[in-house]
């Protein structure tokens, strides 16, 4: 799940963590009332600041993604349905921004790129 | 609260080439502090002052809020320090180490020490100068860590080890901190690995701290900016200017510092057009901050 964080992209650490939780969430590969890892214990395995992962948390805590329970643990609430499909819709259009904008950098017309996404699905589907 | 380790005017000389120079340094509570300069910068000399170990000529240390080096003895008892080389006999081994180590220290978790030499996977019979470097690495952490330490002055803990032990070393240190909110004062010059969990930097070079900083600020107020029409001089710029060179056709790239979103509109006061803000990591950010302090003033 956290795989490809990268401390030296310029958004931070504590959210690329919270994406990637966002994302296992909106994906249903974290479901509700799964425990996750406690700050401690992902901070070491991330070889992250503690406070890095709290922040995380704490964030999705008040996105009504995550219940930080004292003593007990972290959490992964009950969300619906529709707001599972929001998030899914809200990196969809992430993926494709930052397509837009790497294809702006090396000079790909839009009209290139939209030949190119029917050319990788006409493909994919075959 | 006060800060952890401060450190107020300090000048020390060693020899006739080197010399430390009006250093103010602070560390605050539970804060992960990396040290960062060139070798030869004076971040051992520093670290080794700050712990009593050298007589600085004038200026005031606190560490853990006692002055060293008059109570260097109750401050050290409550450091956990791993040195740049390893001071340990050699003819030891790593069990009778760990024994010796932890009769100087009240507060040294057995349990502990047992389950990260498993951890680490040691072999406890070894004497100590048999160890691989990797190994050794490992002791030093392992024995600074044990005695549960309220700050951790790490020198380059990880120069010369391999990924994956790096990676344990790592692991370990940020599990106790995550534990103890104990603070952390680390020195390196692997820029990148700092980049993952310090929140303060600090940077030496030729003995002066050119910056103290915290992270975020750090790496978000150092920046690449591409312009195109500027004007020789630049006049009233609401950032610093650490570097400006020309580009093919009139463009231009600026590196700046302290830099925020609002600043663009800067760019139209003097008739020039900013045509990309690119972000630079530590690495990138730390040479440039390097190359301006280094370069004369005009």
């Amino acid at each position: 799940m956290f795989d490809k964080l990268d401390p030296r992209s310029p958004t931070p650490l504590y959210a690329q963590i919270a994406n990637r939780l966002r994302v296992a969430i909106a994906a249903g590969e974290l479901r509700p009332g799964a425990a996750l890892p406690s700050v401690r214990h992902l901070a070491a395995e991330l070889r992250v600041n503690p406070a890095t992962v709290v922040q995380a948390y704490h964030d999705l805590e008040s996105e009504g993604f995550l219940e930080m329970r004292q003593g007990a643990g972290t959490f992964v609430r009950e969300v619906a349905p529709e707001s599972r499909a929001r998030e899914r819709a809200r990196q969809a259009s992430a993926l494709v921004r930052q397509m837009l904008s790497e294809a702006g950098r090396l000079g790909v017309s839009l009209h290139e790129v939209q030949a190119a996404i029917a050319d990788e699905i006409g493909v994919g589907t075959a | 609260m006060t800060n952890i380790i401060e450190i107020r005017q300090l000048h020390y000389r060693a020899g006739k080439t080197f010399e430390i120079k009006q250093l103010d340094l602070n560390v605050p509570p539970g804060a992960i502090y990396g040290f960062l300069g060139p070798n030869g910068s004076g971040k051992t000399t520093t670290i080794r002052l700050a712990l009593g170990l050298l007589r600085p000529l004038t200026g005031r240390i606190t560490v853990l809020g006692d002055a060293i080096p008059d109570h260097a003895p109750r401050v050290l008892a409550r450091v956990g320090y791993v040195p740049e080389q390893p001071n340990l006999d050699p003819v030891l081994t790593v069990r009778e180490t760990l024994a010796f180590q932890a009769a100087f220290y009240p507060t040294w978790d057995r349990p502990w020490a047992e389950r990260l030499v498993r951890q680490f996977d040691l072999d406890e019979r070894q004497p100590f100068g048999r160890l691989s470097k990797g190994q050794k690495g490992k002791v030093m952490m392992l024995l600074a860590l044990a005695q549960r330490p309220d700050l951790l002055v790490l020198d380059e803990p990880t120069d010369g080890l391999d990924p994956v032990v790096r990676r344990d070393v790592l692991s370990a240190l940020l599990d106790y901190v995550s534990q103890r909110q104990a603070t952390v004062f680390i020195s390196s010059h692997l820029v990148h690995e700092l980049e993952r969990f310090c929140d303060w930097i600090g940077v030496m070079d030729n003995g002066r701290l050119v910056t103290e900083v915290p992270m975020e600020r750090f790496k978000n107020g150092i920046k690449r900016l591409r312009v195109a029409g500027a004007p020789p001089t630049a006049a009233g710029a609401p950032f610093m200017l650490l570097a400006r060179e020309h580009a093919n056709g009139g463009a231009e790239t600026w590196v700046v510092r302290d830099w925020e979103p609002g600043m663009a509109a800067y760019f139209e006061t003097i008739g020039a057009a900013l045509n990309d803000v690119i972000d630079l990591d530590l690495e990138e950010g730390f040479v440039e901050l390097l190359r301006t302090f280094r370069s004369p003033r005009g």
